[in-house]
């Protein structure tokens, strides 16, 4: 059996693990993310909703819904800007 | 002044106002196992540009923000950020060959006497030897999710037709008078749940033991609600060598294979899940 990590299929997955772990700095150095759990508890339960349309079969149009907004953020994306460069 | 020159004019006074609301913080992606002082392009969140920050032999890869967290209402935007946050790690993981991830919307901030620069690097100064000793714990590892699944109605059926106890059980309801076997149901029942929770404490500890055997560090998690014709009764992270995950994948075909079980494989992840804490 191949592992899978195609990036719709396991989303949920990835989300578990970029949400909830990783290096935890415990420094006031930090920004404080009070706000970043409910982010996690928001998402998880659109996740829900998610799983519920999975069974459904519904996923497909989700699915190209997900890449359609993606394009779109792409088209319209600005230059960032770059502090270094202009320090320099 | 053409329209073009206009707008550039009129977008480098905003760039240079900006530059100093965006110098303040570094969101910090991963801190790789590698000697670098480079720019990986504009591969980060937003499309922002992403460079390393030195110190010894490793350094933390980061982008220049605004001190915001990054916050949403709209899920499709988080995810997004998400995924460009995974897109980072797995590059600097491609490149670097061992990376300690960290969790999304980690941004380390400047303060009046010091440059949000400094304090990583300060940061990895003063973590350095914690850092060292967790890229030696994950290095040549991947981590993988392992999810297994039964099907609550096949084991039930299988469990009637083998255990004694039920099975006379369920043949006494039918002799019975209706009030009678509503309470014989009720036994029944209660008896069911509980061989079920024996057979799945059994298959827990032989799947465990058959996963354990080709990972080098496990850590349980929280099962998950599933569809409600699976049951999740196992899920792992699993830390395994790249060179074995296929033996891993060979025992977790095992086990899918069984009559009334299913198994999710995912990665390979950045070690997530064993980079943080002790």
């Amino acid at each position: 059996m191949e592992p899978t990590r195609n990036s719709h299929a396991t989303l949920v997955d990835l989300l578990d693990r970029v949400l909830d772990k990783g290096i935890v700095i415990q420094a006031d150095i930090i920004i404080s993310l009070a706000g970043v759990p409910l982010i996690g508890v928001n998402l998880r339960a659109a996740l829900a909703g998610m799983e519920t349309m999975l069974e459904y079969g519904l996923m497909k149009e989700w699915d190209a819904r997900a890449r359609a907004w993606e394009n779109e953020q792409r088209q319209k994306k600005v230059e960032p800007i770059c502090a270094a460069q202009i320090a320099r | 002044m053409s329209l073009e020159t206009q707008h550039r004019a009129k977008t480098k006074v905003a760039l240079a106002t900006e530059a100093i609301v965006e110098e303040e913080g570094r969101y910090v992606y991963c801190v790789a196992d590698a000697r670098e002082d480079m720019s990986l392009g504009k591969i980060g969140i937003e499309g922002h540009k992403v460079h390393t920050i030195p110190h010894k032999d490793i350094c933390a890869v980061v982008h220049s923000c605004s001190a915001q967290p990054y916050q949403s209402d709209d899920q499709e935007v988080v995810k997004a950020w998400v995924r460009m946050h995974q897109k980072v790690v797995d590059a600097a993981w491609e490149r670097w060959d061992t990376v300690l991830p960290l969790s999304f919307d980690t941004i380390i901030r400047g303060e009046a006497e010091k440059s949000a620069e400094q304090n990583v690097k300060d940061w990895l100064k003063q973590e350095y030897e914690e850092f060292k000793r967790r890229i030696k714990k994950v290095k040549g590892r991947a981590e993988y999710g392992v999810q297994i699944f039964w099907e609550p109605k096949v084991i039930a059926q299988s469990l009637t037709s083998t255990s004694p106890q039920i099975r006379r059980l369920d043949e006494e309801i039918k002799t019975k008078p209706k009030g009678l076997a509503y309470m014989y149901r009720q036994r029944l029942e209660n008896l069911m749940k509980h061989e079920m929770e024996t057979k799945a404490d059994e298959y827990f500890k032989d799947f465990y033991g058959r996963i354990r055997k080709y990972t080098d560090d496990v850590r349980v998690e929280k099962t998950k609600r599933a569809e409600p014709s699976l049951q999740m009764i196992m899920n792992l992270s699993c830390l395994v060598y790249r060179d074995r995950y296929t033996e891993l994948g060979e025992e977790l075909g095992k086990i899918n294979r069984m009559r009334g079980f299913a198994v999710r494989f995912t990665g390979p992840w950045p070690p997530y899940s064993f980079v943080g804490g002790a």
